[in-house]
């Protein structure tokens, strides 16, 4: 069964290529959302397998959204995503209970499947 | 002749024949023992009172405080007829005998001014006058009579000769009046704790004998019910009448004091004002002087009141009960002002003889204070610049990553899938590049947008002219470059200059709603002088937005000024001028 993804992204750029490059490797996208809020409401209605999601939301940020939507048996894998490198973001990552962190720019099939697995 | 001095004048007449009228009263009673004595007492102390009233009546008319002396003497004289052999007369004088008492405490509860605006304490005043007036009722209607032992005329209104319900009443009226006595002292303990100490200081002489006068009146009224109209209640009432007496000395001495306290406030701060001063400064000196501790000093810097540390400071509002100030001026100039306890101005003149005393040397802080003022100024406009500069940081960063780095990560992942379509769908792949070639191109726009907002190229590679005529064509509403120097001048002020005329033109593009601009850089008296004028509908608001501030901040950084002209309707104009 293909994998199911949420993307959480405030740029319209960014989401639509995303999907595209997702869906063209075998993800299927079955809904996006544009702030922290609406992300949580979108992942316990959607019930997504992953979620990627970006880390500056103009509300609240992505290490807060990955605290509340993670950390029970059937949470989805949250994997952060942006367009600042890691090193920004120090331990952050590792705490927010998300599977990994990607840079915006490297995303691929390829390298969600690694940290999914 | 003034209508005051008119009127004063006829009350001072009015008095005489009162008292004249009195006196015929008293010197024709059948049975009062000492007519002299008696006569003379009731029309000194009646006189000493209207004569007191009528003085300070006509030094502060204003003022209803001797207004209210001026009653209180008049109902004294009231007293006079007691002593007619009218029955109707004397019912009616009788009636009319305790109305000073009920002036009196009207008097009390209006110090300073002469009005009583609390609430309480204006029931408590007519409360006074109710009871003075029908308090001697009961005596007069049941029993008078039986009780007179043809010691003074009938009662004009008896109605029962029941001399022990008469005296039931009596009691009861009195007993009334020695609670209501209490509660009067009890409100006069109030006004002094809550009173200021220069308030204290004014009010005292009156307080005091108020409370004595009081005290005794509650006595007398307590011995009557007790012992009757004994030996004990005609001393306690004669003293009573003895301090009643002395209030208006008591005052006039108060007056008198207050007077030679100026002179020698106005004399000993003269002498201070040569020493060194200690670390409160002049105010200290002012505060000893005027012996008002909570004083404070204000100096008058361009237009707005500051402190000695250059703070901005406010005065009290016209109408503040507790506070006042009074101006220091020095050669017809205003250079400061004097924030003082309103209760000071009871003695008026004392606090401008020591502001005019004291005009040189607030002058001299007032250099200090301006001092501490540009200071001050810096301090915040140097805190402004480096928030700004904060805020500019942030504002780069979050451009770069909502725009060029947003555009960049796109143009990523659209070259990655384009790679990975080159070999089984090229058709596919070639409208992916295409794609990302427009996305590079709008990253490149949104780039150089922000590097010319960081520091246009222009400006510094061909000078202030070319760099202005190109904000010109980039406004979105007609520009019109009248005129701008040719030759460079130095970096930091074409900067600043360019960056006026930009914040300028957004400004009027964004709030003016104007058809037309026109900007000009003249050099003027060693100044380069921006404007910028739009044809807009005015009325901005230099303390609106933080741009303006920051401008202000860039051109006070090279001392230069930013002034904004903007009338309602009519357009607007900024100017700055910096030296060059």
């Amino acid at each position: 069964m293909d994998c199911t993804v949420l993307i959480v992204d405030d740029h319209p750029s960014f989401r639509a290529s995303a999907r595209v490059l997702l869906e063209s490797e075998g993800f299927q996208v079955i809904g996006e959302a544009v702030d922290g809020a609406s992300a949580v409401v979108e992942a316990y209605r959607l019930r997504p397998q992953l979620v990627l999601l970006d880390v500056q939301l103009p509300d609240i940020d992505g290490f807060d959204v990955a605290a509340r939507i993670t950390g029970h048996p059937d949470s989805p894998a949250v994997i952060l995503v942006s367009s600042r490198d890691s090193s920004d973001f120090g331990p952050l990552v590792s705490r927010s209970g998300a599977r990994g962190f990607v840079p915006k720019a490297e995303l691929s099939g390829e390298r969600v499947q690694e940290l999914l697995l | 002749m003034t209508t005051l001095n008119r009127a004063l004048a006829m009350l001072a007449l009015a008095a005489l024949v009162l008292g004249l009228l009195g006196a015929a009263v008293i010197l024709g009673s059948d049975y009062e023992d000492h007519r002299g004595l008696v006569a003379s007492l009731t029309f000194a102390i009646g006189y000493a009172w209207i004569g007191t009233g009528l003085y300070v009546w006509w030094r502060r008319p204003e003022n209803r405080f001797g207004a209210l002396m001026t009653w209180v003497g008049f109902a004294w004289l009231m007293h006079a007829f007691v002593s007619a052999n009218d029955d109707v007369a004397f019912t009616v004088a009788i009636l009319a005998s305790h109305l000073y008492l009920a002036a009196f405490l009207h008097l009390l509860l209006s110090y300073p001014d002469g009005r009583v605006t609390n609430p309480s304490r204006r029931r408590l005043m007519w409360f006074g006058y109710a009871l003075s007036v029908l308090g001697p009722l009961p005596a007069l209607m049941f029993g008078f009579d039986s009780q007179r032992d043809g010691c003074c005329p009938t009662s004009a209104i008896q109605v029962s000769g029941d001399e022990q319900l008469g005296n039931a009443l009596d009691a009861a009226v009195n007993a009334l009046a020695v609670g209501v006595v209490i509660y009067i002292l009890w409100v006069l303990v109030e006004r002094w704790r809550e009173a200021t100490p220069p308030q204290r200081r004014a009010m005292a002489p009156l307080l005091w004998s108020g409370f004595a006068l009081m005290v005794l009146v509650a006595g007398t009224f307590s011995a009557s019910i007790l012992t009757g109209m004994g030996s004990l209640t005609d001393v306690l009432a004669w003293a009573s009448r003895l301090v009643f007496a002395s209030v208006p000395f008591a005052f006039l001495i108060g007056l008198l004091r207050s007077h030679v306290a100026r002179g020698d406030a106005v004399g000993e701060l003269l002498r201070r004002l040569g020493e060194a001063p200690g670390t409160d400064g002049l105010r200290g000196l002012l505060a000893d002087a005027l012996d008002d501790p909570s004083l404070k000093l204000v100096y008058w810097i361009d237009g707005r009141w500051v402190d000695r540390k250059g703070k901005p400071a406010e005065l009290p509002p016209p109408g503040d009960p507790t506070r006042m100030w009074t101006p220091v001026e020095l050669e017809g100039q205003r250079v400061g002002a004097i924030v003082h306890d309103a209760s000071l101005a009871e003695t008026p003149g004392t606090v401008s003889s020591v502001a005019a005393a004291a005009g040189l040397a607030v002058q001299n802080e007032r250099l200090e204070a301006a001092l501490a003022a540009r200071l001050e100024d810096l301090s915040r406009s140097r805190a402004r610049i480096v928030e700004a500069g904060l805020a500019e940081r942030r504002r780069l960063e979050r451009n770069l990553h909502d725009g060029a780095q947003q555009r960049l990560v796109a143009l990523s992942l659209t070259l990655r899938m384009a790679q990975g379509k080159i070999r089984h769908a090229p058709e596919k792949a070639e409208e992916l590049v295409a794609a990302a070639q427009d996305e590079l191109g709008t990253a490149l726009d949104e780039l150089r947008e922000l590097a010319r907002g960081i520091h246009p190229a222009v400006l510094s590679d061909r000078g202030l002219q070319a760099a202005v005529e190109a904000l010109a064509v980039r406004s979105p509403l007609p520009v019109r470059v009248v005129e701008v120097p040719g030759e460079r001048l130095p970096e930091a002020v074409e900067a600043a200059a360019y960056f006026v005329i930009a914040e300028a033109l957004t400004n009027v593009a964004k709030y003016a709603n104007a058809s037309a601009a026109t900007v000009a850089v003249r050099r003027v008296n060693g100044h380069a002088e921006v404007e910028v004028r739009d044809d807009g509908v005015g009325g901005a608001d230099p303390a609106r937005g933080s741009g303006l501030h920051g401008l202000a901040d860039r051109v006070g950084a090279l001392d230069g000024s930013l002034s904004l002209d903007s009338p309602p309707g009519a357009g607007t104009i900024l100017r700055a001028e910096i030296p060059v």
